[in-house]
């Protein structure tokens, strides 16, 4: 079963909602469509994005829980090759990326 | 921009997702017996509300944009060939569509229904700039008494609203059904030969948990006011304001989508108030009353602290046990504040989390993503990640691979 993890994106809130005002859509089927948007998503990241990024700021808070990492960092840089974004806060969830195992969140 | 220098993979990417999930689902949606176009409908609403949060640049592919140019460049000739004020109201809309973004993009759907008919459901929806999740219905039905041409609307849900062209030319929109709710703005009036721009915008709304029974909603011409739960922001609604000189009604319900109970209390309250309103009437009174209505309603933000707050109950009860009935009387008249001043002082050094006042407003920059490694040594971090969804400052970003370095 793949990550649930992404869900709470912008692609996959917007899925959320859409189902949400279908009343024709059924709770069990949403929940159906759901599921197939995490193997969609894991499989397009996996597979379809191939571009690195760094970042470098200062660690505000940690948290490792359930395996899931949980980071909340302050004046942060993300470089991409083409261009540069810096945020003053940013939260990092990251859960354990050694074959996607388990079922999650 | 003059170019590029390297394309977003993100449009792309997502684009291919929802095929993806949308072709898979396809087959669940069958044999769970829910028609093609609820799922046609899901894909629809699932990319505008994409657009809608700017959170992705052009999203759009390239080739629903030249959908979108040739249908309008239909519209605009057949509808030259109907009415010149029609098309000068369909224009209208299109212009505004720019600078505004909410209004969107329903043209092409729009368009689609038109007929050859004099206001036709299109020029109507046109004129009401439908926003997401409605589709012109249109439907020709003998005329109930001075009504010309009726004209539904389907909504998102599948309910049908009735488009109701009065003879003075108003248009308004009766709901036979509850379970919509319609927030709108109406600019009445197409004069003919007159350059008008009656364009009226909709927010619709669908319900979510129900409003009590608000049967026959509302339908009084150059009036239209209904409550609405889930609340699109109102600066979208507030457009059309800018334009002077013309009869607006503005009536804006501001709800928080948490504020169901309100909501449903406030709601009969302003269906009784446009209704004991007069028929045409200046515009200036009617937002004053807009204005009113919206005063007397109880506050429907999300009150996080202050007076309302449950552990000032309990800061409350162990007072009065302590101090004199006076003192309770004037904590009364304040509020309780005195007797949550006295306390915090106590109380405040425990608190150390400062962080929740801001994770509660605004974008909150998230990265979602799957570790390879994380490593500290002494406070340095250094964060090696895969796979991740990044959303900074409202934008999208993706990456295969991040690495970090930060300091605790």
């Amino acid at each position: 079963m793949a990550y649930q993890l992404y869900r709470n994106t912008t692609l996959g809130n917007s899925l959320q909602e859409s189902l949400d005002e279908l009343i024709q859509i059924t709770p069990q089927l949403a929940l159906q469509v759901l599921l197939q948007f995490d193997k969609a998503i894991n499989t397009a990241l996996a597979n379809r994005v191939r571009n690195r990024v760094n970042f470098k700021g200062s660690l505000n808070t940690y948290r490792f829980c359930d395996n899931v990492w949980t980071f909340v960092l302050n004046d942060v840089e993300f470089r991409e090759v083409t261009d540069l974004v810096k945020v003053d806060k940013v939260k990092i969830v990251a859960c354990d990326g050694k074959n996607t195992g388990n079922t999650a969140e | 921009m003059a170019s590029s220098a390297n394309s977003n993979p993100v449009p792309k990417l997502y684009r291919s997702v929802i095929e993806d999930v949308i072709n898979e689902v396809r087959e669940l949606f069958l044999d769970e017996g829910v028609d093609e176009q609820v799922l046609m409908e899901l894909k629809t609403l699932w990319e505008n509300k994409l657009m809608q949060s700017k959170a992705v640049e052009g999203f759009h592919t390239e080739e629903q944009a030249a959908l979108q140019a040739a249908a309008q460049q239909q519209a605009q000739q057949s509808q030259q060939v109907t009415q010149q004020t029609q098309s000068q109201q369909v224009l209208l809309p299109q212009q505004q569509q720019a600078p505004q973004q909410q209004v969107i993009v329903q043209d092409p759907k729009i368009l689609q229904h038109m007929s050859a008919t004099g206001m036709s459901a299109a020029a109507t929806a046109a004129t009401l700039a439908l926003p997401t999740g409605v589709s012109p219905y249109q439907q020709l039905i003998t005329s109930q008494g001075n009504v010309s041409q009726n004209v539904y609307l389907k909504t998102a849900d599948g309910q049908i609203l009735q488009v109701v062209r009065a003879a003075n030319g108003a248009q308004y929109i009766i709901q036979p059904q509850q379970q919509m709710v319609l927030q709108q703005q109406v600019l009445p009036q197409m004069q003919p030969g007159g350059v008008q721009a009656p364009v009226i915008q909709q927010v619709l709304t669908p319900l979510q948990g129900g409003l009590p029974q608000q049967t026959g909603v509302i339908i009084q011409p150059q009036q239209i006011v209904l409550t609405g739960n889930k609340v699109q922001q109102n600066t979208q609604v507030m457009q059309m304001a800018g334009q002077a000189g013309q009869m607006q009604q503005v009536q804006q319900v501001q709800q928080v989508q948490q504020a169901q109970g309100g909501a449903a209390q406030g709601a009969p309250q302003q269906q009784q108030q446009p209704q004991a309103q007069g028929g045409a009437a200046p515009g200036a009174p009617q937002q004053q009353q807009a204005q009113q209505m919206t005063q007397p309603q109880p506050p429907m933000m999300l009150q996080v602290d202050g007076a309302g707050d449950t552990s000032s109950d309990e800061d409350e009860e162990e007072e009065e046990e302590e101090y004199d009935e006076d003192e309770d009387e004037d904590k009364d008249k304040d509020g309780g504040e005195d007797g949550q001043v006295e306390e915090e002082p106590l109380n405040s050094e425990d608190d150390v989390s400062d962080e929740e006042d801001q994770e509660l407003f605004d974008t909150e920059n998230v990265v979602v993503c799957q570790y390879d490694k994380i490593h500290r040594s002494k406070n340095k971090w250094k964060f090696h990640l895969k796979d991740g969804i990044m959303n900074l400052n409202g934008r999208d970003y993706v990456f295969s691979k991040a690495v970090g370095d930060a300091e605790w």
